[in-house]
């Protein structure tokens, strides 16, 4: 329930990160808000229902920006294993830290997928490495934008949090 | 072997996500518009919130400034500064207004110059022209008002894209900067032939096919052959800059600034008829009667 929730709650995200792109800047300004969402996943989810939600904000992500099927799913995926690896090694807690972690994570994912559309299409469809920086403009404007969801992700989170009976006795 | 797959069942479930999309990826990556009924379905979700959201803005800035900003000047002024506020704000709503109806007007100019099309006028609501995947401005129209796949998208300046999905209320328009655009043109000055080809920035595009030897300045005015079969002839797409003539080869590079800037679009036109006359020449190459 709780990854379904999540993916829910990364459609409603993309849905208004499309909206409100419309009116800041008419799409000028690229983020990728949903890499926040991986991230927690990451750093707070389990490993289990952590990785399907990723998956499903991976799937997400693929409808929304129109790369091909799985594409982003995989590099979804590939950023929960990271940000895991990370809060294994590093105790993520602030703003700071989680919206660093967002714009790397946006950075890894839109370079990804530029490389994998560059090896797998053809020369003339393949994307040039001139979209570098526009994809390193994402990752700081997703860096800045994503510590204000972060109240929402955990409220998220809290609606599923169980004590467990009797660890007191 | 049950007890093995009982003990790293987690490990395995991550590798089993990061390896099936993998491979759906390699098997769609060839064919990257394929949308299935679920995804369809999943996207057309999203447009209620896009349609809010774009709502909530406009009525937002309308309250602004209106009601809120002319109650804020009175308390803050007195009688003859309140006075001087609403004019002052009435004077921008009407310059707004004044801009929205030239656009408009606009618009209705360059279908009325075209009768033998039909077009549909519909308002942008969304907008993902993210560097990794595919540039794509969400229309307030879609199949329930007569627009289908591959439909030609305008403005008075000229070519927006094309239609790339047709949902009930709503339709996807593949921008002429994305990647997998390509369209058919002309140089308007000399008639030569080319494409032009996205290559996901917003503000460039590039020209292939445009043949080593025929003759092309920078500045020069591209407009569509019609020979791609998706687009009417004779709509502006870009101008010609940085040619770059190779020593060698078939071809000459150019860059190409699109005629529309798809980051300030708000209203565009749908053609969703138009007649596929046969390539005319230009007047000037037609010979006279008689002759």
């Amino acid at each position: 329930m709780k990854p379904l929730a999540h993916v829910a709650f990364a459609l409603l995200v993309a849905a208004l990160q499309v909206a409100l792109l419309r009116w800041l800047g008419g799409g000028a300004l690229p983020v990728m808000l949903l890499a926040a969402c991986v991230v927690h996943q990451g750093l707070h989810g389990g490993n289990v229902d952590g990785s399907v939600a990723a998956a499903g904000i991976g799937y997400v992500l693929d409808l929304v920006t129109g790369t091909p099927k799985g594409l982003m799913t995989f590099l979804a995926v590939l950023v929960f294993v990271l940000a895991r690896s990370v809060s294994a090694a590093v105790d993520v807690r602030g703003r700071a830290a989680f919206g660093l972690l967002s714009g790397g994570a946006a950075l890894l994912l839109s370079l990804g997928a530029l490389l994998l559309t560059r090896y797998t299409s053809a020369d003339e469809v393949a994307p040039r490495l001139g979209l570098v920086p526009r994809a390193l403009v994402e990752a700081v404007l997703t860096g800045l934008a994503a510590p204000a969801l972060l109240p929402a992700l955990r409220r998220l989170d809290a609606l599923f949090h169980r004590e467990e009976p009797g660890l007191l006795r | 072997m049950l007890a093995l797959l009982k003990r790293y069942r987690e490990l395995l479930l991550v590798a089993a996500l990061l390896l099936v999309p993998l491979g759906v990826f390699f098997a769609h990556a060839k064919n990257p518009a394929d949308r299935s009924p679920l995804d369809r379905a999943i996207l057309w979700l999203t447009t209620p919130v896009e349609r809010v959201v774009g709502w909530a803005i406009r009525s937002a800035v309308g309250v602004s400034e209106g009601y809120v900003a002319l109650r804020g000047a009175h308390a803050r002024a007195g009688e003859l500064e309140r006075e001087v506020e609403r004019l002052r704000l009435e004077n921008q709503q009407l310059v707004a207004e004044r801009l929205e109806a030239e656009r408009l007007r606009k618009l209705l100019g360059f279908a009325e110059t075209s009768p033998e099309r039909t077009h549909v006028g519909a308002r942008v609501i969304g907008v993902r022209l993210a560097p990794a995947g595919l540039q794509l401005l969400t229309l307030d129209r879609g199949a329930d008002d007569g627009i289908s796949r591959m439909m030609p998208v305008v403005i008075a300046d000229g070519v927006v894209g094309r239609v790339h999905t047709a949902y009930a209320h709503t339709a996807d328009v593949l921008v002429l900067t994305d990647r997998n655009s390509s369209i058919a043109v002309r140089v308007d000055r000399t008639r030569a032939r080319a494409n032009v080809r996205g290559v996901g920035k917003t503000d460039a595009a590039r020209l292939d096919y445009a043949l080593r030897t025929e003759d092309m300045i920078e500045g020069d005015l591209l407009v569509t052959s019609g020979t791609d079969g998706v687009f009417p002839r004779g709509l502006p797409v870009g101008k010609v800059t940085k040619i770059d003539r190779n020593p060698h080869g078939l071809f000459q590079d150019a860059l190409v600034v699109p005629a529309v800037d798809p980051t300030r679009i708000e209203e565009v036109l749908v053609v969703t008829r138009w007649e596929r006359t046969g390539d005319v020449l230009p007047a000037a190459y037609v010979p006279e009667a008689g002759k």
